[in-house]
């Protein structure tokens, strides 16, 4: 496993962000089986279903112009049944195996790391490793034979399965690998292979993109967004609220407090025309905070071009919160940053959020929209 | 997000391409083993092939079969057979008119043509194959007569039909060339015609006869064709002649039998198929005394029994083959 997780890391550069090692892992995997198919022609034989029907299925490709000799060399189960290669079974078992392995093992990563909430289900972990393996195995022994799938059946419906899982995704991951191992029992490793990456590529990519977020409650940069630009005036030009409103509506005590809070926020976002300080909150949710803020500090130096501890909200009786301004490194994408930090802390956070705003990009779009609107009005 | 895209699109085509590239790879190391038979392979074969002709009948395998050749996928569906005037082994498909040489000593496809219409290769229920005089004729099973000159590897061919109009009376499951009084032989799986319940029907179609007369039939009482064995009746699934002798000799795939009968209908033998046969289609009887018999790959109706273990699903598990037997 050293081996090969120097490999990945040769191969993405050092770099620790999911996407990219997992898209290594998978083109290593490529190229490997490539290899395996390009120099030992018999494992193709082997990993499709040609190894248990003996040489016969082989012969019956189209194309072929010499007859397979059915007298001489045939172990044909048409007269002799039962009489299979049994090395061949045995190696094509391995090799269905060691498939299912290293096309679940991604998964098993994607799983542990890709969530939101505290810790993964370490069983569920080691469910996924394992249980595909034990589906390949019993398609490979039912395989076509009616019987046996009834036998199976049978099997089955007289051992009770009850293990309720918590989240509705562990029950998405325990499918898949039932279908990996679907496909590799009946040795479609192609199928299976194209649903693990599949699988993983778009798990990765909901999940740094937080997709099925409650639209109905937005982020704070978004719960604030409208009030203050009815403030601060749509078109940027001048206020929508008018100031004689205002001033019906503040107390001179009320315009002090805002303006010290404005005068704050404006230390913090940066002076007009150049770019935010910072540009997003890290919030943490943990029972130690002293160590915490360690592995925090020391992650946010590499991922942040500036960082600030804001706020640490102390609680007795559920994990206490931190609040970190921070303004990333252009290069650092939000789930790479909040990868690093969970992998950093292990098991040590309740959770972790990172909450990027948007407002200059917004701003910046806004402006050029209206400078085109006037080119095109000033043309006209 | 974009990049993350691009990043996964790229690898995934990248994996795609490598499976693909995989199953070229196993393609041309399959191609390679089975498209180019060296010259080596073919000689050990021929020598295999004489040394088990000269072998004791002790020593044969599956019922002293001299030869046994698998057909691949594309012949799965071989249903006559018939012999060239210079011995080479003819044989077609089923649902296509699509006929190939086998080299039945080496195990060889020597070539393949098919006949087309309107550049597509002709459908229909094609059940025998015969060669007349420099001519083959295809038979299907409702009485249609396909007639056309050999072609070379690959060719598309041009083809008359003639409708015999005789699958009123039968359903059709063999053709034959009797030289001897030039005339088509057609032997008949299913009569149509109750009286003809009890007998073993053929018809004989005159070349080269336009008149009426040209169409006589032959029937043999049953109980003379079954004779001491235990079948239900005799459904021919295929006809050819004995060159020793001119006699008429039969395959019925249902009931695995040989039949041998006079051109007079006085029956010489019925008897088991020798080996073991999932479903005889063709037969053929060589001048040097070999007798060659088609199997079409077994589907879902192929007796479980030959495979206790399993229950057949498809023609995979069972594939065409090719028996060559010693005659007689």
């Amino acid at each position: 496993m050293g081996i090969f997780k120097r490999l990945i890391d040769f191969v993405t550069l050092g770099s620790a962000r999911p996407m990219r090692r997992l898209l290594a892992y998978y083109a290593v995997l490529a190229i490997v089986v490539y290899l395996i198919y390009r120099f030992i022609p018999a494992a193709d034989r082997l990993m499709s279903a040609e190894g248990e029907r003996g040489t016969m299925a082989k012969a019956s490709q189209a194309g072929a112009k010499l007859f397979q000799d059915g007298l001489n060399t045939a172990p044909t189960t048409l007269f002799a049944p039962g009489r299979q290669n049994r090395a061949e079974h045995a190696m094509a078992t391995l090799l269905v195996f060691f498939s299912t392995l290293a096309l679940m093992l991604p998964v098993s990563w994607v799983y542990m790391s890709a969530r939101r909430d505290r810790t993964h289900n370490q069983s569920v972990a080691q469910t996924l490793i394992v249980l595909p393996m034990i589906v390949a195995g019993v398609i490979l022994i039912v395989r076509d034979s009616l019987a046996l799938a009834f036998s199976l059946a049978g099997v089955v419906a007289a051992v009770r399965f009850r293990t309720s899982l918590s989240d509705a995704r562990d029950v998405v991951f325990i499918f898949l690998a039932i279908a990996v191992g679907f496909a590799a029992g009946t040795q479609v490793l192609s199928v299976a292979a194209i649903v693990s990456l599949l699988f993983n590529f778009v798990l990765v990519l909901i999940w740094q993109y937080d997709f099925g977020r409650n639209v109905l409650e937005p982020t704070a940069a978004a719960q604030w967004e409208s009030p203050l630009k009815e403030l601060t005036g749509k078109t940027i030009e001048g206020p929508n609220v008018p100031d004689r409103d205002l001033m019906l509506a503040l107390t001179p005590k009320k315009v002090d407090i805002l303006t010290a809070r404005f005068k704050r926020v404006q230390a913090l976002v940066g002076r007009n025309g150049a770019k935010p300080r910072y540009n997003a909150v890290l919030s943490v949710s943990t029972n130690s905070i002293s160590e915490s803020k360690g592995h925090i500090e020391s992650v946010l130096d590499r991922v942040a071009k500036r960082w600030k501890l804001d706020e640490v909200v102390t609680n007795t009786e559920k994990a206490s919160e931190l609040f970190y301004l921070v303004r990333l490194k252009k290069a650092v994408a939000k789930g790479d940053a909040l990868t690093a930090i969970r992998e950093h802390a292990g098991t040590l956070f309740e959770a972790v959020d990172l909450e990027v705003g948007e407002a200059v990009e917004q701003e910046q779009l806004a402006e050029k929209s209206l400078r085109k609107q006037r080119e095109k009005a000033l043309i006209q | 997000m974009m990049r993350g895209s691009a990043w996964g699109i790229v690898t995934f085509v990248g994996v795609v391409s490598v499976l693909v590239a995989c199953d070229q790879t196993a393609s041309a190391h399959d191609d390679k083993k089975s498209e180019s038979p060296d010259a080596a392979t073919l000689a050990e074969r021929a020598r295999q092939f004489e040394k088990q002709l000269a072998a004791p009948d002790s020593e044969s395998k599956l019922g002293g079969a001299v030869a046994r050749w698998i057909m691949p996928d594309k012949l799965k569906e071989i249903s006559g057979l018939t012999l060239t005037a210079d011995g080479r082994l003819l044989g077609h498909g089923d649902q296509h008119a699509h006929v190939f040489e086998l080299d039945y000593r080496r195990g060889v496809l020597v070539k393949e043509f098919t006949l087309v219409s309107g550049g597509e290769p002709v459908k229909g229920d094609f059940e025998g194959i015969t060669t007349a005089n420099g001519s083959i004729f295809l038979f299907t099973s409702d009485g249609k007569l396909y007639e056309f000159k050999e072609g070379a590897d690959g060719a598309k061919l041009a083809y008359t039909m003639t409708d015999t109009h005789l699958g009123e009376h039968c359903e059709f499951e063999g053709v034959a060339f009797d030289k001897t009084i030039n005339s088509l032989l057609f032997a008949c799986k299913k009569v149509k015609d109750k009286k003809d319940k009890e007998f073993l029907v053929m018809y004989r179609w005159k070349l080269g006869d336009e008149s009426a007369s040209r169409v006589s039939k032959l029937t043999v009482p049953m109980e003379d064709v079954i004779g001491k064995n235990e079948w239900d009746g005799f459904h021919s699934s295929d006809i050819t002649i004995n060159p020793f002798n001119g006699d008429y000799v039969l395959v019925a795939s249902r009931e695995s039998a040989l039949l041998e009968i006079t051109p007079g209908g006085k029956v010489v033998f019925s008897q088991p198929l020798p080996g073991v046969h999932a479903q005889a289609e063709g037969i053929v009887i060589t001048k040097d005394s070999l007798l060659i018999i088609g199997d079409e790959a077994a589907a879902k109706n192929a007796k479980p029994d030959l495979h206790p273990h399993r229950v057949p699903d498809d023609s995979v598990h069972r594939p065409a083959y090719v028996t060559v037997y010693r005659w007689p």
